[in-house]
């Protein structure tokens, strides 16, 4: 509070903290432990998980239970436990499509390579708000005679690869491997490599990517044109580290994503009119919007990021701690700014009736206070 | 599982070993009165999960995956642990598994047949997974 010009309150801020705590520990409810949180609040659980910047579900419940249910409050908690927590390992480099799918669609194309796979959603049906009093009896189920998973709907083949075969994609791949920035240890700033700006939009608070991705639609930007969604993916990946004494990969364990293709007809100046190209998003746990909107940003961020301010956008504004952390200041006291701003108001009101400039101002052309 | 274990697979599966059963498997290699020593932790940490999307080939690090880790020594042989999540106990009894592993000591068998159980459960759980899954295959039809 350095400019807050406010000291003391001590025992009227302890009060506020005891009431918050009160009224959420000892709610006239039974407690909800971190396994209620983790299985009925999943996708609550899972956003804070990506924002918040580490993968473990019981921490992100626990962070959801303490913030009583707001996701930016617990991703802040749980970015401020990561500050705590040395890091023992940079995993191997993950390759998606070792991805077992939950769920895999391809609004692009109806018969890709493997299953359009539902998976677990109600995006097919009409939702309206149920109220039951207490939980709902099990529907009876049918057995089913299921085959044994192929691999080819275990890790089904990438629509990407398939629009490379059909030459319908601008191949950019890269032939150099530089090494990923790490915006935990360095804010970026742009010019910034691709790799901070997957990074941030993967730590993005949700909300401010969807509009971010929603302005770039239909408000003044227009860098997303006519997008149409290649894979999105629900899924588990692989969480690979060399052995400290072989030296060889281990799978140490699983970590859930969302991934999603965005592909962009090109239709610039000094773009391959006759190709497509490709953006990218992948995010931890079940976050559908996050992932298809960084996915849009992406393909946008590489065609217009350093031609206007979209890559500093991306960089600098979707961060929710950010954003929110400055936001959540104003709340503050401002007693010294604002007693600043009305003294100068009143100083330009002496100045104003003892000089020969009109008391109440009028509207000059040149927009210049006196 | 079969075929001879590689070291990394067995790191893996007691990665995913359920803390009961490691412990008590580990409690059990100790009851010979070996010398332990533990090396490392076992310590709370995250590793930082590195990805090489798929369009441009390039790497990028989406978060960081919380874990435990642990190395210790017994009998004279090192072992070491390393698995999702904070459980200390779990990461320090399958560091103890794996020497007893590498030492070829008497319960080297009964850590085998474990991680041959965890890998069973695995398969198992994937087949049930499958089962709820697999129903919700969909072939939309196209309007022409």
């Amino acid at each position: 509070m350095g400019y807050s010009g406010a000291r003391g309150g001590l025992e009227a801020i302890l009060a506020a903290e005891d009431l918050v705590r009160r009224a959420r520990d000892q709610a006239d409810a039974p407690w909800a432990p971190t396994g209620q949180i983790t299985a009925r609040f999943r996708l609550a659980v899972d956003r804070v998980m990506g924002e918040g910047g580490i993968y473990h579900e019981p921490t992100a419940a626990a962070a959801l239970r303490q913030a009583e249910g707001d996701p930016l409050e617990a991703s802040h908690l749980v970015r401020a436990h990561r500050t705590t927590l040395p890091r023992l390992a940079v995993s191997e480099p993950t390759d998606p499509d070792e991805m077992i799918v939950l769920r895999r669609i391809v609004p692009a194309y109806r018969a890709p390579e493997g299953p359009q796979l539902l998976g677990r959603t109600t995006d097919y049906t009409g939702r309206l708000l149920e109220q039951p009093a207490d939980r709902p009896e099990p529907q009876p189920r049918e057995p089913r005679d299921v085959r044994e998973r192929t691999e080819g709907q275990r890790r089904p083949g990438r629509f990407l690869d398939l629009l490379r075969k059909l030459d319908l994609v601008t191949d950019q791949r890269r032939r150099d491997d530089p090494e990923p920035v790490d915006i935990t240890r360095k804010p970026p700033r742009p010019p910034a490599a691709r790799s901070a700006v997957l990074s941030s939009m993967a730590r993005a608070e949700t909300g401010g990517l969807v509009a971010m991705w929603y302005r770039s639609i239909l408000g003044p930007d227009g860098h997303v044109h006519e997008v149409t969604m290649g894979e999105i993916r629900h899924g588990r990946l692989p969480l690979r580290v060399r052995h400290p004494h072989t030296g060889n990969p281990v799978d140490v364990g699983e970590f859930r994503v969302t991934e999603a293709e965005a592909i962009e007809n090109l239709d610039g100046p000094d773009e391959d009119r006759t190709k497509l190209d490709v953006g990218y998003g992948l995010c931890f746990g079940h976050n559908e919007r996050k992932a298809i909107a960084m996915a849009s940003m992406d393909i946008a961020n590489r065609r217009f990021g350093r031609s206007g301010p979209l890559e500093q956008l991306l960089l600098l504004t979707v961060d929710g701690l950010d954003s929110a952390g400055f936001l959540e200041h104003l709340k503050l006291p401002h007693y010294v700014t604002f007693r600043s701003i009305v003294e100068r108001k009143q100083a330009m009101r002496v100045v104003a009736e003892t000089s020969a400039v009109p008391a109440v101002r009028l509207a000059d052309q040149f927009a210049k206070e006196f | 599982m079969t075929e001879v274990m590689t070291r990394e697979q067995r790191c893996g599966l007691l990665a995913e070993a359920e803390t009961e059963e490691l412990v008590a498997l580990a409690d059990e290699c100790l009851t010979d009165g070996v010398p332990l020593r533990v090396l490392s932790g076992p310590e709370v940490g995250v590793i930082a999960a590195q990805v090489r999307e798929p369009v441009l080939a390039e790497r990028f690090l989406l978060g960081d995956v919380l874990a435990c880790r642990a190395e210790v020594e017994l009998a004279g042989h090192r072992g070491w642990s390393i698995r999702m999540g904070d459980d200390r106990a779990a990461t320090l009894a399958a560091a103890v598994l794996d020497a007893e592993v590498q030492g070829a000591r008497p319960r080297s068998a009964r850590v085998e047949q474990l991680c041959r159980e965890v890998a069973r459960r695995r398969a198992e759980r994937d087949a049930a997974e499958w089962a709820e899954l697999a129903p919700t295959i969909v072939e939309f039809e196209e309007l022409t």
